[in-house]
Order: structure tokens, then sequence, then C-alpha cells
């Protein structure tokens, strides 16, 4: 929790550096005109989506379930007006958000290991296999916005995220395990026997990606905006190889904003 | 926004599921079933991981046999399932997975159930100087102890838990393991079984110890982690009717009696000290209960059992302990002299460091030596 308020901190600080650099700029010039330059947004919206193998390999043969829980984020935009009619303008935002999901699928022939103090226990599992992955991140978008009409704004452009608690666990169950390879031992899990992982350390930090969507002005100050932002890392760091396929994290974003 | 969530929801999830590829070929190479046509058999075959044996009548005298087998789907066998082939000795096929990557060869055996004994009473030991390594993942060894035949050869191998504990990463060498052979017995080497512990890996399948065993009959690893009971199946062909078991033991119990809690750990039990166990068992193989399990294989009420050798004053010593212990009938039961000429009945010898073991429960380092085992039969239960 004590981490939590400290990037809480870092977010608000580096929010109240973008308004005293925007505000500078506006005393600088003095010029009311350039001030409407700028726009403020603060928002707040739900994520929705999964992190996942692209393509999905050929050993997940179904995906019997898939929650993408309720993912909050809250964040705030400045975006500054390049032209004079405000048509193109670039955003600068920063937002706190949680991505999550829990999936459950069947796999057949799937590469695994399991590793205890440098010992490593290979093979390929067949059976179900149930995923929880849950981040909180800190992330900052550095878009380019076009405003199609009066209502509707189109942003696209990379971002920056840095996730300061990380969880990935979970366990497979009702398959079996050939040891080492397709034709070693055959190990049945049934009933209550599973066996449970946790990659929690193994996933990476910063990542990167972009996003894009669309912003809709429904009242003077209320804005409805949808989003999508792809991952383009691996949610993993690239020297774990438990899971052979790289996955990505993929999120759309639907949420409402204020307008200054 | 009511809206939103579902839709974005079932379009993800579209998008998941659009995304399965075709299945793969499979890469599985296994024998699943076999069977012997036209010949009788007195077990069912025993179909293990590359591995099949056939026990036939001992009047069986024709050789040459066309054994068939259930494969993978998919995969192929050479020579094909069919083929006549000579089973004097055993003789090797090979499976070919269907997507042709992998292959895996199987030695089929035929073993031919002893005759019937000439003598009127016979003894026979076990004294656990045969052991040979078998060899698991990543160069794991362990001992597998085995009996020979009068040419000397390997003629039935005892069954331990020693090839589902190379899973937990435990053990490289024959020693680490729960069940291996010593120097310094009775007479030669002897047989050690020890409580182990098996790591992370044995505590999130909620097996958190593995206790050492050594048992007459086959141990079944795929069932090892999901039906642990039935991975025991406890008991050999006996001919024979044992009338007393007897041999020497040591036994020290660990510190600390434990049980496995909800999370897999091991949860101390306080006043609880462990004890080992070491009987035999003689009953009749049906075919509602072919093998003995660890679920039922000393049930009071199990009603296969024909008699039990129980050793009364199991206790802890350091010191070589001789025990002698009788078979002492169930009540009611008694050998029909067909049924044992027919193969229908079975003894299994059962030995382990922790009673309660294939629960789970017992005390880590609970270390239990034997050797010089016996078991004194006669030919007729008349003679009594």
């Amino acid at each position: 929790m004590m981490k939590l308020k400290r990037y809480m901190a870092a977010a608000v600080a580096m929010l109240a550096s973008a308004y005293v650099w925007a505000q500078a700029d506006n005393a600088g010039a003095a010029s009311k005109e350039k001030w409407y330059k700028f726009e403020y947004e603060v928002n707040a919206g739900t994520n929705i989506g999964g992190a996942s193998p692209l393509p999905l390999p050929a050993e997940i043969r179904h995906i019997s379930s898939f929650s993408p829980n309720l993912n909050l984020q809250i964040g705030a935009t400045v975006t500054k007006w390049i032209d004079v009619r405000k048509k193109w303008g670039v955003a600068l935002g920063l937002r706190f958000e949680t991505k999550g999901m829990d999936t459950k699928a069947r796999v057949k022939n799937y590469g695994m290991e399991i590793w205890q103090d440098g010992e490593m226990l290979s093979g390929r599992w067949t059976g179900m296999v149930k995923t929880r992955y849950s981040t909180q991140q800190l992330v900052v978008p550095v878009t380019g916005v076009w405003r199609a009409n009066r209502r509707l704004k189109v942003n696209f452009g990379p971002y920056l995220a840095f996730a300061f608690k990380n969880n990935f666990d979970g366990h497979v169950f009702d398959g079996y395990l050939r040891v080492e390879d397709p034709t070693g031992d055959k190990v049945e899990f049934n009933g209550d026997s599973r066996a449970s992982y946790d990659f929690a350390d193994e996933l990476r930090a910063f990542q990167w990606g972009l996003q894009g969507g669309v912003s809709w002005s429904a009242y003077k100050h209320l804005v409805v905006n949808a989003n999508l932002a792809w991952g383009c890392n691996n949610i993993f760091e690239s020297s774990f190889k438990t899971i052979s396929f790289n996955m990505y994290p993929i999120y759309l974003n639907f949420g409402f904003g204020y307008v200054f | 926004m009511k809206y939103i969530k579902p839709a974005a929801v079932l379009a993800v999830a579209f998008l998941a599921a659009s995304c399965i590829k075709d299945e793969p070929l499979n890469t599985e190479c296994d024998i699943l079933a076999a069977e012997l046509p036209g010949v009788e058999l007195v077990a069912s075959p025993v179909v293990e991981n590359t591995s099949v044996t056939f026990t036939v009548r001992y009047d069986q005298l024709e050789t040459t046999m066309a054994p068939r087998f259930v494969i993978t789907p998919g995969a192929t066998i050479a020579p094909p399932s069919g083929t006549k082939r000579d089973f004097s000795v055993p003789q090797e096929y090979i499976i070919t997975s269907e997507d042709g990557e992998w292959s895996k060869a199987y030695t089929v055996a035929v073993r031919w159930q002893p005759a019937p004994p000439e003598e009127e009473s016979v003894e026979y030991s076990y004294n656990f100087e045969n052991a040979r390594i078998a060899t698991a993942f990543g160069g794991r060894m362990y001992d597998v102890f085995y009996e020979t035949n009068a040419a000397g050869g390997e003629d039935w191998a005892w069954a331990s838990a020693n090839s589902a504990y190379a899973l937990t990463l435990q053990a490289k060498l024959p020693n680490e393991f729960p069940t291996y052979q010593a120097e310094g017995g009775i007479d030669g080497k002897y047989v050690v079984l020890v409580t182990k512990p098996t790591g992370s890996f044995g505590a999130t399948v909620g097996k958190p110890m593995a206790a050492g065993n050594l048992y007459m009959g086959t141990f079944d690893i795929t069932n090892a982690l999901g039906k642990p009971l039935e991975a025991t199946r406890f008991g050999m062909l006996f001919g024979q009717i044992p009338i007393s078991f007897s041999g020497f033991y040591k036994y020290k119990a660990g510190e600390t009696y434990c049980r496995p809690d909800s999370e897999g750990k091991l949860e101390p039990v306080p006043g609880k000290r462990d004890m080992f166990n070491c009987y035999a068992v003689f009953y009749e193989s049906t075919p509602e209960m072919e093998w003995l399990d660890g679920a039922n294989v000393l049930s009071e009420d199990n009603p296969n059992i024909i008699s039990t050798a129980l050793i009364p004053d199991r206790h802890e010593t350091d010191d070589w302990t001789e025990f002698s212990v009788p078979f002492v009938y169930r009540e009611g039961k008694s050998v029909d002299p067909v049924k044992l000429k027919d193969g229908r009945y079975r003894l299994a010898v059962v030995m382990s460091s922790s009673q309660d073991g294939d629960y789970f429960c017992g005390a880590i380092g609970s270390t239990l030596a034997v050797d010089e085992l016996s078991i004194v039969c006669k030919r007729n239960q008349d003679e009594e």
C-alpha cells in the first residue's frame, strides 16, 4: 500500500508539472488565444481485454471461459492544439490503471517446465489450464489528435507503461503430463489434483504499445472515450522460457472524461 | 454503457475463438490396450509406458502367438498388430506417432504362470541382493529390486513409487530416493525405505511427503498424483498356500509426525509417532477386484482377502529384529485347490517406512530397513 501511495504521489506530481508547464507557457505568451490551445481532461474508465498470444498457438484447443474482470482506470490528459482551428493536436496523458483477466483453456501437447531450486521438470501438458493475470500500471500515452468534427476526436500514438504490481498465476488440472516429451511417462491429474504455478516475478515491469481511439463530446464538458491499447512487448521478460509463446496485452478501454 | 461491456467481451471472445487453429496431429505413440486372441490369460495384460506383459497358463505349450494392440489414434505399429511371433523370448514393437516425429519401442513379454509345486512344502526367501538401476528423466537413477529365476536372470521385479519420486526433482542418485539398496544387512545387502519430503512440486499437488515403499505388484505412475491409492497395485500370482511370514527389520521413526494441510504443506500432528508397516496378504483375484490397492489392501470387509500375516508388536529398534508371523485366515475363508491351480490367488508382501504413507501422513526421516524375508508355503490346505 505504501508503494501504491508513492506511485500516486508521483502521478500527481507529474500531472502538476504538466499543468505548470502549460501555465508557464501561457504566462510567457500572456496570450489568451494560446491558453485556449490547451485542453485539459480528467477521465475514468474500465479496461476489457486480455493478454493473449498472437496468433493463438495450435496447442490451445478451446477457450472454455474468459473473464476480463473489472479493471478500473483514472487519468488525465493535456492536449495541445497545433492549429488555430483546433483540428490537429498532440496529447500527453497519465493514467493509473489495472488490467487483468481470468481464463480457462483446454490445451493439447502444451510445452511446460516446472522449476525448483535450479532443477527442472519439463513435459507436455494436455488438459485444462487456468490463468489469472492482473497488473497495476502507470501509463503515459503520447498521441496525435485529429478533430473530425465538433463532437468527435480521433487519437493515435504510442504509450509507455510501468507496472508496479504484477500477478500471474494459475494451475493446470483435469489432464495429463507426458514427462519430458510425448513418449515419456504419462501422469494424470484428475479430481482434486492440480499443479499450481506463479510467474508474477517473471512479468516485465516496463512495456510499450500503441493506442488509438475516439472521444465523443456528449455535452459541453462531458466526453465519452473508447480506446484500444495494444501492447508491443511480451508481458514476460525475454529470459522467461516456460511459456513458449509471447503474450501481448490487448485492452479496450471505455470511459468518461470531464473537459475543463 | 450497460451493453458495451458484454459486447466487448463477446468481441474479444469471438476474436480468440476465431483464431483457434486446426488441431495438430497426435504426437503420442502409446499402446493403449493389448490382447492375446486364442490364448487363455491368467491375469489382465499389464500395459506400461514401454512394456506389455501377458501372463498365460503354465500348461500353455504353443509359444508362437499373435497379440493385438490398440494404439494412439493415427499412430502406426511395426510389426503390425496380429503378427505371429515366437514369444519364448520377449519381442519388440515400434510405435510411431501420427505426426511421424516421435516413436517408442515396447518390449512385449509373455510370462508363464509357475507350475504347481511338486513338493509338499516350499520356502521362498527374498534377500534384496539384486537391484538394477532404472534411469528416469534428467539422468536420475534409482534402484529396482528383482528376484532371479533358476538361470540367474531377472524373474520378476518388486514395485516401488521411486519412479514418481523422480518427478519431485528431489533425488538424483539411488540412495536419495525413498527406496534403495544398502550394504551390510544380515547377510549381504538389504533394502532401506525412507520417508522423504517432496519439495515444492509435491506441495503443489498436495503430497508433501513420500514414504519409502516396496511391494509385490505393479506401480501405476499414471495414477500416482491423481489417484495415489489406486497407483499401488498389490499382489502377484501365487500358486501355493502361504502359512508363515518372517524376516528382520530395523526402524527409526522421524522426529515429527505430519499430515498435509489444505495447501498441501506439512502440518505437524502433536503427540503422534510414526510407525512402519510390513505385512503379507493372500487374496483371491476376481474380475471385480483383480488386484488390491492402497484403499482396500487391509480392509476388514474386503471379501477377496483369504489370509493376512501382520506383525503385531512393531517397534523402533536400532538392532536387526526378527519376526515370524503366521498367515491368519479371515473368517469363513479357505483356499479352493482348483482356483489355486488356475492361478486365481495372489500374494502381496508390502513394506512402507510410514504406515499412513499412502495418505501422505508420516514423519520425514522415518527409516525402515528390511532383510531376509521368507514365506513358507504348503501345497494343499488339507495338510493343515
